[in-house]
């Protein structure tokens, strides 16, 4: 098992209690965890009844546990603020509204919100030495697609924008004549080494999802979310990212045999349904089955969390490979 | 003074000349072709940082705001030379000196 963990699935099909209960197996197994809560509606406050923040906090009454809920608006608010400070130190007043106008309408794309939740991920990675491991409860799948294609993406982009800047900058140099100072130099150039730094930034995310992550998802036996899963799994390999679980989630309880009520009727009916499904979902997909997991009457917290933690067949040992 | 002396400055005078004319019938044009050259990658480099600023939404544009503060001339000027620019041609053509 890597170091780091991501829970992905579908909308309301448990990723938050999966992932809770499978960082609470990894606490009582006496390793330091993490769980780390990046979808917008937060609700690992609720699995544990405690209110967590931007900031890991140790959970109550568990050893070894720590959760955080990521908020991208915070980021986005403070590279806005940190953008606005470097303009106010770089540039004359008389420039300054110009393009505190456009550094206003970057923070408010559609791409932002991504860039600092992603930015965020990364900085959970990299401050994470006091952790041996760190669970991700992440968004609806197609925003953590996008999010986990964004390193490749970007990278190629900011290759493109070094090149270009760096032609530039070598022109500027030849084209300064005799000892004249050229316009724009390689050395200390201010935006070539924020690219860089980009650069690498992105590198080091591409490897570690690649190298030090593994990837389970999250279903409900029911056919949506079959076929979303199924897309998912295809997005993830497009990306050479391994799904390496999944885990059904909400399975109804089979009743008794010796009730014959109405209830008990409907209830083998859908055990019947789900049990064909769970079927499909063995032959169909190459990925192993890692745990089928019964629907609680209650809301999964407390010792429920304990139970659902046992019923998940993810090993927590940190190097072995996951048992399926 | 003796003749010597005066053949010197003669070559001094001479050579100071013949770097003017050179400069300013190849060299200096050249420079400038080049630094048109600059300004156009630059360009492309500003275009692939700011499309916004022509209404084509990037992706990334929460990234490039950060460089921003370090692109206030150019900024300004690209985006002067991009409204300005009525065709090809008409950028090209400044740096031939007819």
């Amino acid at each position: 098992m890597e170091k780091f963990v991501f829970f992905g699935g579908k909308g309301g099909v448990g990723k938050t209690t999966v992932s809770s209960a499978y960082a609470l197996k990894c606490a009582n197994a006496d390793q330091q965890t993490l769980v780390v809560s990046t979808d917008p509606a937060h609700s690992t406050s609720d699995v544990f009844d405690q209110q967590f923040d931007d900031d890991p906090r140790p959970v109550d009454g568990v050893d070894n546990l720590h959760a955080m809920e990521i908020d991208p608006d915070e980021e986005v608010e403070e590279h806005l603020m940190e953008t606005k400070r470097a303009l106010g130190d770089q540039v004359s007043p008389a420039l300054v509204n110009e393009i505190d106008r456009q550094i206003e309408m970057a923070h408010q794309t559609p791409g932002a919100y991504e860039s600092a939740l992603f930015d965020r991920f990364v900085d959970v990675m990299r401050d994470s030495d006091d952790y041996d491991r760190v669970v991700f409860d992440t968004s609806p799948t197609g925003g953590t697609l996008r999010l986990l294609s964004l390193p490749e993406f970007l990278q190629g982009w900011i290759d493109r924008l070094l090149a270009k800047r760096q032609q530039s900058v070598k022109l500027f140099e030849r084209a300064a004549i005799g000892n004249q100072e050229p316009r724009r130099m390689l050395d200390g150039d201010p935006i070539i080494a924020r690219l860089q730094a980009r650069k690498e930034l992105f590198e080091y995310a591409e490897e570690t999802l690649r190298e030090q992550a593994s990837f389970f998802l999250v279903l409900n036996p029911d056919t949506l979310s079959i076929r979303e899963t199924e897309r998912a799994v295809a997005g993830l390999s497009e990306y050479d990212l391994a799904v390496e679980g999944l885990v059904v989630n909400r399975l109804t309880p089979a009743p008794d045999d010796d009730e014959q009520g109405r209830g008990a009727r409907y209830l083998r009916d859908r055990v019947a349904t789900e049990q064909d499904r769970l079927a499909t979902i063995r032959s169909r997909f190459e990925v192993p089955l890692v745990a089928a997991i019964e629907t609680r009457v209650a809301e999964v917290r407390g010792d429920l969390l304990r139970e659902v933690a046992a019923e998940l067949d993810v090993s927590v040992a940190p190097d072995a490979t996951a048992s399926d | 003074m003796t003749l010597a002396d005066r053949i010197d400055r003669f070559r001094a005078v001479l050579d100071e000349w013949l770097r003017g004319l050179y400069h300013g019938m190849i060299s200096h044009p050249a420079y400038e072709k080049i630094e048109q050259e600059a300004e156009d990658v630059m360009d492309t480099f500003m275009l692939a940082c700011f499309p916004d600023a022509f209404g084509i939404p990037s992706p990334v544009s929460y990234y490039t705001a950060e460089l921003l503060p370090y692109l206030d001339d150019e900024f300004e000027a690209w985006e002067r030379r991009m409204w300005d620019r009525g065709s090809v041609l008409e950028r090209k053509g400044h740096q031939y000196h007819f």
